[in-house]
């Protein structure tokens, strides 16, 4: 039959088989939806490491009172240190500021009358090529003249990477995971609405239907059943994201998150495809055994 | 047009349906296989539309040796074989229209040639008019009729039924027997199984009887029992 016949064969028999429809798109809606949420806390995590790792800095804090040309001297002796990428400086009414936007409006009361006696301090901010760098830079600006004190230790980098990979890895695994359940859940929710149908399947071999005129309509069936599930999951984990998003805004404003877009587009079309495909490899395997002459 | 030469059919649990089988039907005959339940009428009917592969000897249908058959050609083969059952297995969710059609499309009729000849067919099993209905609003000789329909739609050579009116009261019976005699006028040959004595004995065609697999009898004109003298 011809692709357009095969994809009304398909339409049709899903709306009259309307519950057996229903409840599988909403299987398959429910696992999509699980594995978003695992998804995106994964997604959030990794984003979460990233911006640790991105602020493995050595800070510097420096001596009072150095004037410009004894900075600039600093400044260009750090960039002389291998694996140093950039040198940033910091004056400590900057600094203030900083901190006052960290805290956001909810906190910044907490900085009210320090700012006439500014207690922070100069600094340089160095950057490295990466974590690996950070011990043996720190350890040669400590030496340098202007330098006071260096805002690091060793024992919390490797603690902080330790906590990055595991949050990573345990990601992943979860994410893995719930790949195969979600697989797993909808190729079976695929497997039983063709069960249901065998006696179909079996008249329409009897009256001389060749195989793949019998599976076209079933495998479309499938996929649209998959990517049903998959746009009422995608809606409501966007729509679920956005709110939690903004949620962790107003809240705990210095948490980074990854922003709503357009990771909510992403996200959308990885569970299209992971429904529509696991939807049409599921009813093609659970046809096998009805479609061996 | 079907063959059987010394057909053995041994399921794979042990029982074994049919001994040595050997059965001519010529080009638009009609026959009745008749015998008791477990005779092994429903096996020799599968055998012909190759829902099952004897276990030793040969089923020829259309000069076709059915065990040669690639399962890739068998759709090709049930195109020229119509079936049909006791039980009608009419798809519940399709209109009796549809039911129809859906077999024509199946064997690549055209759109045009399927609105042309479905009206037809409906006429001549007697249904004209219910085409939009779903099986389960129609009454078993009615949803036969279907049955029938949909068998005899793309012009098959052979058509077999096995018990087709054993769900059916007898005035229906001799309704569907009827049609089955007009589709075998039109040239189609015509294998019927059943158990209804009535109908076989008023009909007066060739009976084969089978009993625990074997044919104990082959008549021209029979009855469904052996007349004694």
């Amino acid at each position: 039959m011809g692709a357009g016949a095969a994809v009304g064969e398909a339409l049709k028999s899903l709306r009259r088989n309307g519950l057996m429809s229903a409840a599988s798109v909403a299987t398959v809606a429910v696992s999509l939806f699980i594995l978003s949420v695992f998804l995106l806390a994964a997604l959030n995590l990794d984003n979460l490491a990233r911006t640790i790792e991105s602020q493995l800095e050595v800070r510097l804090y420096l001596a009072e009172g150095l004037d410009d040309a004894a900075l600039e001297d600093l400044r260009s002796r750090l960039l002389a240190l291998s694996g140093v990428t950039e040198v940033l400086f910091v004056s400590k009414e900057q600094a203030l500021n900083d901190l006052k936007e960290q805290l956001g409006d909810r906190y910044s009361h907490l900085l009210e009358g320090v700012e006439e006696m500014n207690p922070l301090r100069d600094s340089f901010r160095v950057f490295t090529l990466g974590p690996a760098w950070v011990d043996s830079v720190a350890a040669a600006a400590a030496e340098l003249d202007g330098v006071e004190n260096v805002g690091y230790t060793h024992d919390l980098v490797q603690r902080l990477l330790r906590l990055t990979n595991a949050l990573r890895l345990g990601g992943l695994t979860l994410v893995g995971l719930m790949v195969l359940a979600t697989v797993l859940v909808i190729s079976n929710t695929v497997r039983l609405t063709i069960l249901a149908r065998s006696e179909e399947i079996y008249i329409m071999r009897l009256v001389g239907a060749t195989d793949w005129f019998i599976r076209w309509p079933f495998l479309l069936e499938g996929m649209f059943l998959g990517i049903a599930g998959a746009l009422v999951a995608g809606v409501v984990a966007w729509q679920g994201y956005s709110w939690a998003v903004g949620w962790v805004y107003r809240s705990i404003p210095f948490m980074p998150v990854v922003p709503v877009y357009p990771l909510a587009w992403r996200l959308g079309l990885v569970l299209v495809a992971v429904g529509g495909v696991v939807g049409a490899l599921g009813s093609l395997l659970s046809m096998r055994r009805f479609l061996r002459a | 047009m079907i063959e059987f030469y010394n057909v053995d059919m041994t399921y794979p649990n042990g029982t074994t349906a049919l001994r040595g089988v050997t059965l001519s039907v010529a080009k638009g005959e009609f026959l009745f296989v008749v015998g008791p339940s477990g005779a092994g009428k429903s096996t020799l009917v599968r055998l012909i539309y190759r829902d099952l592969v004897p276990t030793s000897g040969f089923v020829f249908v259309n000069g076709v040796n059915l065990a040669k058959l690639r399962p890739k050609t068998v759709p090709y083969l049930r195109r020229h074989i119509g079936v049909v059952f006791q039980d009608f297995k009419l798809l519940p969710r399709k209109t009796a229209y549809e039911n129809v059609a859906f077999a024509m499309r199946a064997v690549g009729a055209s759109a045009r040639e399927i609105s042309r000849r479905v009206p037809a067919t409906f006429e001549l099993v007697g249904l004209a008019g219910k085409e939009d209905a779903y099986p389960s609003e129609l009454s078993g000789g009615e949803q036969q009729r279907v049955a029938l329909a949909r068998a005899i739609a793309n012009h098959p050579l052979v058509l077999v039924a096995d018990e087709p009116t054993g769900n059916l009261d007898p005035a229906t019976s001799r309704g569907i027997l009827q049609l089955l005699f007009e589709i075998n006028r039109r040239g189609t040959t015509v294998l019927m199984a059943t158990h209804a004595k009535a109908l076989v004995d008023s009909a007066r065609r060739r009976v084969v009887a089978l009993d625990r697999g074997r044919i104990v009898r082959d008549a021209e004109r029979g009855t469904y029992e052996a007349l004694r003298a």
